[in-house]
């Protein structure tokens, strides 16, 4: 009988002191596709990784490769994120600086990446381009690895895999940060490579899969067991009260909160946002959509006073003129934000109780002593999310769902007058999705505005009631929404 | 011009030395107020410039650029830098004259034609602006009397000053008013300011003079910062090979061992980094470096009386003068050096494997932080100017060697660094020769514990202890990293 093509025997590894894994035995038989799904910090991750070889381990794990099949004989991991490195080799990066407009061309574009990804592989470039049109990236080609966002970077790192078609290919949370149609290619691309041979491994919630994936299993307690879909897997949240001091409702100094007039931004010839005319007043809450690259970020980061090209643009901010003598820290003590790109080049050397803490302050890192009141508010905050136990670790140390909820609590931690969420439960599972909109809900209904970034319809807190689209730059639509239909 | 510091009489030459005040955060209460509504034109729109200037527009201060009317015309890249930053940009004749503070962040060499040029459209009473005090002291630039001369200067590459910055801290800073110029006493409170406006004053900031300033950069970056690094990474190198190490291996180890090496110096000075070897390797890296000491303490001194009397300047001017024939030459040079033209290995080097396999840098960096450290203490500069100019610094000038090799290294710094190092190294390498014949490879290139018990005496681990916890860089350090605990680690390795 032929040998499994993947052969877990005996896999232990932990983390701190802490078993992740437990005696793990696993057979992965040729032609068969995997999804692993479960609760954050199960394990997932440090499974893929070890299959990967990316960690050591104790045990033994035999990939059997198929000297017939043609594929590479590899196994790729495409991680949740990427981290990539500018030409110097440094990855000191932070979340403003795509923003920036500097000459000197500090990252690789795009198609530099792609072609000595190519010459490093053996690859042909002609089969990369159906890809890059499928997953919508073509026209990122010039673009430098910086000006990406954190779901490009996603793409970028599926084009490679999917051009280079492994014999295994393991994908740690394939969609995060894809919008509708993206997802729905990945998943024809990604049936079509497995028609090819290349054998699936994703880790993932999501219900919709490509076709080919047939087998579900998720980590308990350290082992791998089967699951028959992956609905029901998800963790509970007890739902708590929420803290006393979030119920009190903000204090507006102006009841406009932002006044964009045909705001314009490019960089050199290519312009990313065209006239924006926009308006927020005091209380409301927006839904912010558009495809990835439509201009989403750009948008916000003007609002968070993190785009150096505000000053040129007619925008009124909490009901002051851009550049009227204010500095950033006035704009951002109003704001409570979180994003994607935020949580990526996040402070790798501050731990739970720090990072929330440091949102009073709206700084990456903690450099003040918190006075009693406040220390007690970010305990309490803590306990309400369940992090109590974690309260000392560094956040990094954690995994992504729950990094991501550590952001969440920083980002309400001071009750602020508006909050930015772009995309906040990337990366959660369904019914912390669930429960952090309920929490959304509850907190706006003090008074709080609000704008919302998400790409699924589904998954929204109930209290939006207006919304904007962009489209390539421009503003497609601004709607009120009617909330039963929402709901 | 005469270098002004020579004109002074030794009274006066002790007193500007000696200026260096650690200054305490309360100093900063009034954050950028003093330069609210004034109108700050930075010339030149390069790494520092840009940096800078975006900082200190987002702290709501009023910024624009002048550019020399070639940049402008040409759309060179420091041209596109400010505009597509959207800063307003014209040329001196457009800017200066409406100027409350002109910002000269142009290299060294270029500084007597971009003041000469600036000074005359200057309005009466403004301020004139330097991060580094080289024109003014070495070069006797004589500044109009109605202008107020300050300098600013961050002590990092322009983009950490970015970077710290928009997450809510800054970077150490170092600040200074030229006595010969403050005729409305506003020098300090305006230097305070544009600190602020950079973020600078979250990271600590100290009070120094152009003078201290000068004296002490220059013998930092000529000895222990690039000159050391550089003999002691080439010297590595070779060593490694003539004993038969893996090219590829050893090139590794000389690129990214040293930022490791400094990291550790960064965190906890010369006592983390040697607490980073065994004991053993401890007590031998102790003597290595004694003996390296005594070996160089004459090329220190030498460098530190040149600089003190001028001799350095004149002579790096005359090349100045020369097209920088001797720059460009031993520039060369270096390219060509085997450890430059071998690239890094594809091997997997371990964190603690930088320290177990190259014992030897940690000798060097020590012996050289403490030479450079003592050398200026001994000239006159206060301790707090020679801890940043020697100790601090090497981490920084480490990580450049990481990203590049020393090619880059001699890229990054000023012209002025770049010139010293030369010399150093090459006044350097013939003196160790003695000494580096006796260098085997449990000190470069292999672990040291290899094939020892780890035994040692008590009586001997605790003197060494002792020396290396109780010299006066570690104590001045401990004081003055308390203030800079939350700078981030720069990572390449």
């Amino acid at each position: 009988m032929d040998k499994p093509f993947v052969y877990i025997q005996d896999l232990n590894l932990g983390y701190r002191n802490k078993a992740v894994l437990k005696d793990l035995y696993w057979e992965m038989n040729i032609g068969e596709n995997y999804a692993i799904g479960g609760k954050s910090g199960t394990g997932k991750t440090s499974l893929a990784k070890s299959i990967a070889g990316l960690v050591s381990y104790q045990g033994s794990i035999e990939i059997n490769f198929d000297q017939l099949r043609e594929l590479p004989q590899e196994v790729l991991y495409v991680e949740s994120w990427y981290q990539f490195k500018n030409l110097e080799g440094v990855a000191n990066f932070y979340y403003q600086q795509r923003y920036t407009s500097l000459q000197a061309n500090d990252t690789l574009t795009v198609h530099a990446e792609l072609v000595s990804y190519g010459k490093e592989k053996d690859l042909q470039f002609d089969q990369v381009e159906p890809i890059l049109e499928a997953l919508g990236f073509a026209t990122f080609a010039s673009s430098q690895l910086i000006e990406l966002s954190s779901g490009e970077h996603k793409k970028l790192q599926l084009v490679k895999a999917l051009w280079l078609k492994p014999q295994l290919l393991i994908i740690d949370q394939p969609y995060t940060g894809l919008d509708t149609a993206s997802r729905k290619n990945l998943n024809i691309l990604l049936d079509q490579v497995a028609e090819e041979g290349v054998q699936l491994i994703l880790i993932s919630n999501d219900s919709e899969l490509p076709n080919s994936i047939h087998s579900f299993v998720e980590i308990r307690e350290g082992k791998l067991v089967e699951a028959d879909t992956l609905e029901n897997s998800t963790t509970e949240i007890h739902l708590r009260e929420i803290p006393e001091f979030l119920k009190a409702s903000p204090l507006y100094s102006s009841q406009d909160i932002v006044k964009m007039v045909d705001v314009n931004i490019s960089y050199g010839e290519k312009q990313v946002l065209k006239n924006i005319n926009w308006e927020i007043k005091a209380g409301e809450k927006w839904l912010l959509q558009g495809h990835n690259g439509s201009g989403k970020s750009t948008l916000l980061s003007l609002i968070n006073g993190d785009h150096p090209q505000s000053y040129a643009n007619e925008l009124y901010l909490f009901g002051n003129r851009r550049g009227s003598g204010e500095s950033i820290w006035d704009i951002k003590q109003h704001i409570g934000l979180i994003s994607p790109e935020f949580h990526w080049y996040f402070d790798t050397t501050a731990t739970v109780w720090q990072s929330i803490a440091s949102g009073f302050y709206d700084t990456v890192g903690l450099f003040q002593q918190l006075p009693y009141t406040k220390s007690t508010q970010v305990d309490e905050l803590i306990a309400y999310f369940g992090l109590t136990e974690s309260k000392n670790e560094l956040l990094t140390a954690l995994p992504l769902g729950k990094q991501r909820l550590v952001l969440l609590a920083r980002t309400i931690i001071k009750n602020p007058e508006l909050l930015i969420l772009d995309e906040p439960c990337q990366g959660l599972d369904q019914q912390q999705t669930k429960h952090f909109n309920q929490l959304v809900d509850e907190l706006s209904s003090n008074g709080m505005t609000l704008i919302y970034v998400g790409h699924f319809e589904s998954q929204l807190p109930t209290c939006i009631e207006k919304r904007i689209l962009l489209e390539k730059g421009g503003v497609k639509v601004v709607e009120s929404l009617n909330t039963e239909i929402l709901s | 011009m005469a270098n002004y510091f020579n004109t002074l009489p030794l009274r006066e030459k002790l007193n500007q030395l000696g200026v260096c005040d650690f200054m305490d955060s309360s100093e900063f209460l009034d954050g950028v107020s003093a330069l609210k509504g004034k109108k700050l034109v930075i010339v030149g729109c390069g790494a520092q410039g840009l940096n800078q200037g975006l900082n200190l527009r987002d702290s709501g201060l009023d910024v624009s650029y002048t550019l020399r009317k070639e940049a402008i015309e040409g759309k060179r890249d420091s041209w596109k830098n400010a505009t597509e930053n959207n800063f307003t940009v014209g040329t001196y004749e457009e800017l200066i004259p409406n100027a409350d503070v002109v910002i000269n962040l142009t290299p060294d060499k270029q500084h007597t034609a971009v003041v000469n040029a600036i000074m005359p459209l200057m309005k009466e009473g403004a301020t004139l602006l330097y991060s580094h005090g080289f024109n003014i002291v070495e070069e006797g630039m004589q500044i109009r009397k109605d202008l107020t001369v300050i300098m600013v200067a961050p002590k990092c590459p322009g983009s950490e000053v970015r970077a710290e910055y928009v997450r809510g801290f800054g970077v150490p800073t170092l600040i200074a008013v030229h006595p010969e110029n403050d005729p409305q006493g506003k020098g300090l409170a305006q230097a305070k300011a544009y600190c602020a406006g950079t973020g600078g004053h979250r990271a600590g900031v100290l009070k120094s003079s152009f003078v201290a300033e000068v004296k002490s950069d220059l013998m930092g970056e000529q000895t222990i910062l690039c000159g050391l690094l550089q003999t002691g990474s080439i010297l590595s190198f070779d060593k490694m090979v003539e004993k038969g190490i893996d090219a590829g291996y050893a090139s590794k180890l000389v690129q990214y061992g040293v930022e490791v090496i400094t990291e550790a110096l960064k965190q906890g000075g010369i006592t983390a980094m040697m607490d980073r070897l065994s004991n053993v390797a401890k007590i031998k890296a102790f003597e290595i470096s004694e003996e390296l000491k005594d070996i160089m303490r004459p090329l220190f001194q030498k460098h530190q009386d040149d600089i003190m009397s001028g001799e350095f300047s004149r002579t790096m001017m005359e090349d100045w003068a020369n097209g920088d024939q001797n720059l460009l030459k031993w520039r060369a040079e270096t390219g060509e050096t085997a450890f430059e033209k071998t690239p890094a290995g594809d091997v997997k080097i371990g964190e603690q494997e930088y320290f177990d396999n190259y014992t030897l840098m940690v000798a060097f960096v020590r012996a050289g932080v403490e030479l450079a450290f003592e050398t200026m203490v001994q000239a006159g500069i206060k301790p707090e100017s020679a801890y940043y100019e020697s100790l601090h610094e090497t981490p920084l000038i480490a990580n450049t060697i990481a990203r590049k090799k020393l090619f880059e290294m001699n890229r990054v710094i000023s012209d002025t660094a770049e010139y010293g190092c030369y010399l150093f190294d090459q006044a350097c390498k013939p003196l160790l020769g003695d000494f580096i014949k006796k260098v085997d490879t449990d000190l470069v290139g292999k672990n040291f514990n290899e094939g020892k018990d780890g035994a040692v005496d008590n009586r001997q681990l605790i003197e060494v202890n002792e020396a290396i916890r109780s010299h006066q860089v570690e104590q001045i350090g401990a004081t003055l990293r308390k203030a800079m605990t939350a700078m981030k680690a720069i990572k390449t390795a």
